[in-house]
């Protein structure tokens, strides 16, 4: 079972796919997964199950690759505390969190935005790039910027989640260029596209990050070092100003008020 | 078994203990004195940027590992605020912790009864009237001496 525990998902489903089947049962959801390369051992510990059900995992996934082997029932450790029934996030995490919500409102617009540009006679260049600047200003180099400088050097940069968490910054940094060459040529299909891609990326990287990477720092995090990422997040915002997260809250506002306006036409 | 479940006589010495090594003498990591709210200094060299516990008196009976898991590496104060007088004091020093000596963390830790939640009003309050703001953490801890909850608030 150590072998397992230290093998990439990805190969291990792809040889034995009623294991992603388990892992889905448990709200593991690695099968969709592009990459794949987590290791066995980090996907089980991420999750935080409790004893029994970490165990029961445990042990249906060693039968399901060894179905003749003679696998011990489980054997619960009971030391381990059991996962708590609600995610409670540390106070700088928390804000991180809060921050994800008005990144959230503007790829809830995304639909609406897509349908007007094509609706429209020509490209609405100023509106694609008032979102791009909302993309790059707000959701990457406000908020992301906090988790790559700050969050992510709490912990093993190495970590495959990590590394994952890095190439979804970078897809969709790419997503939001190709945007704007959409804007500048008037490419309405161009457009579409990598507003699509940036906002299921998105929706997927944020979910990813709520349930499963944050809880995941919380749980390793001392009480120091809240202490000390809060500060710091607290330092970083004062350099850019309470002005820019509430001038990017304005504009999703009037994004939400012209399109509420559009469709309900 | 009527009355106030702060000062409710309860008996629990027929409670079986699970198997615990009593074996060594542990140090203990206190650092400081004196630790009582109303005798220390928020300017006590002690909790400059310090991790910081505020401490329902009776908390550290309670709970058995209270100085490897909770005490180890912070400054403390301890108050009771059922008995003490003169809480307001308590609250300017809370203010005092946070503004002037810069702690980085305020962990109050309060036994389950509803009196003990007093001790987490004056944290936030004395939090709400400082300038800086500070993570802070609430511990409630069993009268048989579990951790019932623990929790960023």
């Amino acid at each position: 079972m150590e072998k397992i525990l230290n093998k990439e998902i990805k190969g291990i489903i792809e040889k034995h796919p009623e294991v992603g089947k388990i892992l889905d049962e448990y709200g593991i959801g690695c099968s969709p997964c592009s990459v794949g390369s987590c290791l066995m051992k980090d996907i089980v510990g991420i999750h935080n199950l409790d004893p029994q059900q970490e165990a029961t995992l445990m042990y249906r996934i060693e039968k399901a690759i060894y179905p003749d082997r003679n696998v011990p029932k489980p054997k619960v450790d009971l030391t381990k505390k059991a996962a708590p029934k609600k995610i409670s996030y540390s106070p700088p995490v928390k804000k991180l969190v809060d921050e994800h919500v008005l990144i959230k409102r503007l790829l809830a617009l995304i639909p609406s935005i897509v349908s007007y540009i094509e609706k429209s006679a020509k490209v609405d260049k100023d509106l694609v790039l008032r979102c791009v600047d909302f993309i790059r200003n707000y959701a990457d180099k406000y908020h992301h910027m906090k988790e790559e400088d700050i969050l992510f050097k709490y912990v093993d940069e190495n970590a495959e989640i990590i590394q994952i968490m890095y190439k979804d910054h970078d897809t969709g940094r790419n997503h939001i260029r190709q945007v704007v060459e959409g804007a500048e040529s008037g490419n309405k299909a161009q457009i579409k596209e990598h507003i699509f891609g940036y906002r299921d990326l998105l929706t997927q990287h944020i979910k990813k990050e709520d349930e499963i990477l944050y809880p995941w720092i919380d749980r390793q995090l001392s009480d120091t070092q809240v202490g000390e990422m809060f500060r710091k997040c607290n330092e970083a915002d004062a350099s850019v100003g309470d002005a820019l997260p509430r001038k990017y809250e304005n504009f999703i506002k009037e994004l939400e008020g012209k399109f509420q306006k559009e469709v309900v036409k | 078994m009527s009355g106030c479940p702060g000062s409710r006589t309860m008996d629990f010495s027929e409670k079986e203990g699970k198997s615990e090594s009593e074996t060594g003498k542990r140090q203990s990591q206190l650092r400081q004195w004196p630790i009582q709210f109303h005798l220390v200094s928020p300017l006590a060299p002690y909790f400059q940027q310090k991790d910081v516990l505020l401490v329902a008196d009776c908390v550290p009976f309670a709970l058995a590992d209270f100085h490897k898991d909770y005490l180890k590496g912070k400054s403390i104060a301890i108050a009771c605020p059922k008995l003490d007088s003169d809480q307001e004091v308590y609250i300017e020093k809370v203010k005092a912790l946070i503004d002037d000596s810069k702690i980085n963390t305020l962990t109050v830790m309060i036994m389950q009864v509803p009196c003990c939640f007093g001790l987490v009003q004056v944290a936030k309050e004395g939090a709400e009237k400082a300038t800086r703001k500070i993570p802070i953490k609430q511990v409630v801890v069993g009268i048989e001496g579990g951790v019932l909850s623990e929790e960023w608030i």
